[in-house]
């Protein structure tokens, strides 16, 4: 265990390094995206704008500040997609693309953590903290509103779900990354999904039917965004939280199994 | 002379392009599949408008609908990916080569991404036609001039796309690891092009600007002339988009002479620094 | 571990690959969805050999002929199709970590080091992979410095070094876990003549000084004839030849080459030529010098005679130059 967190200390550091290689990047980024996350508020505020103006109410339950509240676990959970996770998984793709894969399956540590712990961007670090402040300002207006103050047990569940949310992200993507072992010429799954990512700043209200459930549990952005926000404002019930979490462990054992499928036939089949 | 080569060249190019988009067609239904986020964004703003009509436009939920199907259809007939090749020809040296052989790289690129086209078109033209039928059909024009506008409008809007792509792709001969560059090019593409919610939707302040950049060409205006320019009628419709069509081939013939600028002093720049 | 036994042993080890047979267009990619047609390739068939420890064995072959995929079953990356591989007491493709840890694979066309980051870093980085104590890291960081001669490029960020001090760099990179088996899969290509001798001279005394276990495959035949004493030759996916280099030499050409100088006016030439042809096959002649090749057996008594009869001012007498030898074996097995 104390050897992983070295081994993760290791890839941060190289990551920092590598960061400030590209000196434009590391300061562009850092200062554009506090504008691009910004602006990612938006859509939302376009829509609310909208329907207020046409005398509509809250949108599928949502008041804005609750709206807010998802659209800053939203930019949390982006933050480590963008600053983690693709650029690990672009990592991957390249090294599976040029046949490298084989130095880092030659190391002895686990091949899965190694991948995953790749590289790092660490200005996102950045965006996270935006994140946070969306949604503490979310909540400052639910309270305004006359909502209730989150107590413990809310607090414990929203991190409980989070917690979730990171590792059903982590788990998706790590199922993009064994989608790479057949497929080499795959660059854009990372953008498609990011785009489809872009989905979560919604409440979950917004999507219905088939596509509500498409978004509970095939691609679970409902389970991300809405439920932690929902569990923090005091609006989710206990059989929803056991469902993140149980979903979340299926597919983190389905990631897995994928992974180990995918290096089984990696290394029984390639040259 | 060199144009000439170019030209007779130009039909070879686009028969390998097409051989080659065949050969990369799981990487092109990827990349369809990202294109059809405008179906998601059609349910959302559906419910968004499912109570009544919203927006100075009084955008109605079929109204979303026809919009985001044909903004569907637009993208994908109108589409271009030639800032990611450029940034990663450039920085990896590839670049080199392309510029080794005698045809203009610019060319090139352009035969690569047009006939990637028919393929693209065989494979989404059914389905998307099949459900604007199904969904939006009493919101598209029944105003010949418009749909033959529509069709004018079409090639503008990929030499738009493509051109806007170049520009900003030679932004990779100045800026090392330049993944921003895209980022800044689909961000200002998704917002002011129509993309993400129709331009009257948006807030003052970026709906002015979106008027004045020339990205509503390459979506929002060819998706406004079918579904009848909502907001125009008659005579002041037909006048709208003769102005309209002058202004976006006058941005194709801009974009044109700053890509040429650009490319050549980006390329004295790659010539001197190398790759 | 027992240090007599042989610490790489390979028994009647085959791999086979399913190849998708597939044509071009869109149509038979439609049908491959249906069915699948698949081809075996039998990329190493029934090879059996053993090693001991601090051996350095050179592998021998054409393109194709098995030996990268030979290296990358011992190392643990594929899995043989059937037949047994122990390497360092262990089973390799269960890749356990106490395994990994005493390997090493270099390959020549690939590297993993950072691109945009100086060496050193990479060292850091295998430094935590591989757990070593930062003591016997600096260690064994001054013993490669002072091998390769390391502290003046590896500062250096990777994508401005030349190939060889690149190569320099992998190869430290590789060994700073001190492995005890060295698989090195072309590890001087590309690189000038007087760098192939450095990284070679380096694998030689590494070899001396750590006992390490060395396996090399090149397609330089000198990088094999200086470093390995032993050699093992394989042609499409079998194995056709086990043994010493001149043993090898000998049993593909059993002839000497001879060169002889002649002396004497330009009108004993004809004379010169039929005792020439008489001893042994001619391979080149043009009135003073002269090439031949003689049999083994009948060296002693033509070279003999040749200095009996002609007026020879000069002789020398070699084996065959090492790539024609091997030319001949590779075309003499081809169908």
């Amino acid at each position: 265990m104390r050897r992983y967190l070295r081994l993760l200390r290791a890839s941060l550091r190289l990551s920092l390094l590598l960061a400030m290689q590209y000196r434009w990047d590391f300061i562009g980024h850092g200062l554009m995206q506090l504008v691009w996350t910004s602006l990612g508020v938006l859509p939302l505020w376009i829509a609310y704008q909208a329907r207020a103006a046409a005398g509509l109410s809250a949108l599928g339950g949502y008041s804005f500040p609750q709206a807010l509240t998802v659209f800053g676990f939203f930019t949390l959970l982006k933050a480590l997609l963008d600053g983690a996770i693709n650029p690990s998984l672009t990592a991957v793709v390249e090294h599976i693309r040029t046949g490298t894969l084989d130095f880092i399956l030659l190391k002895p540590a686990d091949a899965q953590f190694l991948v995953s712990t790749a590289r790092q961007e660490p200005w996102r670090i950045i965006d996270a903290a935006t994140g946070i402040g969306f949604v503490v300002f979310g909540m400052a207006g639910h309270i305004h509103q006359g909502g209730a103050p989150p107590g413990l047990g809310a607090l414990l569940g929203a991190g409980l779900l989070l917690l979730c949310a990171m590792l059903l992200l982590y788990s998706i993507w790590i199922l993009v990354i064994c989608a790479a072992f057949y497929v080499v010429r795959i660059d854009n799954l990372s953008f498609l999904f990011t785009s489809l990512f872009d989905f979560a700043r919604w409440p979950r209200s917004v999507f219905r039917g088939a596509l509500h459930v498409l978004f509970t549990f095939v691609v679970p952005l409902v389970l991300m965004t809405s439920y932690p926000a929902e569990a923090l404002l005091g609006l989710l019930r206990p059989p929803q939280l056991l469902l993140a979490v149980v979903w979340t462990g299926l597919l983190l054992c389905l990631c897995r199994l994928a992974w180990r499928r995918s290096l089984a036939a990696y290394t029984s089949a390639s040259s | 002379m060199e144009i000439r080569r170019n030209l007779r060249a130009y039909p070879t190019l686009l028969r390998i392009g097409i051989a080659e988009a065949v050969a990369y067609r799981a990487e092109l239904i990827v990349w369809m599949l990202t294109t059809t986020l405008p179906l998601v964004s059609m349910v959302l703003w559906r419910a968004v408008a499912a109570e009544g009509p919203i927006g100075p436009e009084r955008f109605s939920a079929g109204d979303f609908t026809a919009y985001f199907l044909l903004a569907l259809l637009v993208r994908l007939l109108t589409s271009s990916w030639v800032l990611w090749e450029m940034n990663r020809e450039i920085r990896t040296g590839i670049m080199s080569q392309r510029l080794l052989r005698p045809v203009h790289p610019l060319v090139a690129y352009s035969a690569e991404n047009l006939a990637a086209t028919p393929l693209r078109a065989l494979l989404v033209l059914p389905v998307s036609l099949l459900l604007l039928y199904l969904y939006g059909r009493s919101e598209i024009t029944k105003d010949p001039l418009l749909v033959g506008a529509f069709v004018l409008s079409l090639p503008g809007a990929w030499a738009l796309t493509f051109l806007s792509m170049v520009l900003c792709g030679c932004l990779a001969f100045y800026i090392e690891s330049s993944l921003g560059i895209f980022h800044l090019w689909y961000t200002t593409y998704v917002l002011c092009s129509g993309y993400l919610v129709p331009l009257s939707l948006l807030p003052g302040p970026v709906r002015a600007l979106a008027e004045v950049l020339p990205f509503r060409y390459m979506l929002d205006f060819p998706v406004r002339l079918l579904l009848g320019l909502p907001g125009l009628q008659g005579s002041a419709a037909h006048a709208a988009v003769l102005s309209h069509l002058v202004v976006e081939y006058a941005y194709v013939a801009g974009l044109l002479i700053a890509v040429a600028l650009l490319w050549r002093a980006g390329l004295r720049r790659y010539a001197a620094f190398g790759a | 571990m027992a240090s007599s036994g042989p610490i790489i042993s390979v028994e009647r080890m085959s791999k086979h690959y399913r190849v998708h047979q597939r044509s071009a267009g869109l149509l038979s990619a439609l049908g491959s969805l249906v069915s699948r047609r698949h081809d075996i390739k039998r990329a190493v068939e029934e090879i059996s050999f053993a090693i001991s420890p601090g051996e350095r064995v050179g592998f021998l072959g054409p393109n194709g002929a098995g030996k990268t995929t030979t290296l990358k079953v011992l190392a643990g990356l594929l899995h043989p199709t059937s037949g047994s591989v122990q390497v360092a007491g262990f089973v390799p493709q269960r890749r356990e970590a106490r395994f990994l840890q005493q390997i090493t694979l270099v390959m020549g066309q690939k590297q993993q080091l950072l691109w945009d980051l100086p060496p050193a870093d990479t060292f850091q980085l295998n430094r935590a992979v591989y757990d070593v104590p930062q003591a016997v890291f600096n260690d064994t960081l001054a013993e490669l410095d002072r091998l390769l001669g390391l502290s003046a490029i590896s500062r250096i960020p990777t994508r401005q070094l030349s190939l060889g001090e690149r190569m320099k760099c992998e190869l430290a990179a590789a060994l700073l876990h001190r492995p005890r088996v060295l698989f090195l899969d072309e590890p001087t290509i590309g690189l000038d003549v007087s760098m192939q001798v450095t990284l070679r001279e380096f694998v030689r005394r590494y070899n001396e000084r750590f006992g390490a276990t060395v396996l090399l495959t090149s397609h330089y035949m000198d990088d094999v004839a200086a470093l390995c004493p032993r050699v093992i030759v394989i042609d499409r996916g079998t194995l056709r030849y086990d043994g010493d280099l001149p043993g090898l030499v000998r049993s593909i050409r059993p002839h000497k080459r001879v060169t002889l100088r002649l002396g004497g006016t330009p009108c004993d030439q004809g004379r010169a030529e039929d005792q020439l042809r008489r001893v042994g096959e001619l391979l080149s002649w043009d009135g003073t010098q002269a090439v031949l090749q003689i049999g083994k057996d009948q060296l002693r008594e033509g070279v003999a005679h040749l200095l009996g009869v002609l007026p020879v001012l000069d002789l020398t007498v070699e084996d065959p130059p090492l790539e024609e030898v091997m030319r001949d074996l590779f075309e003499r097995s081809a169908p």
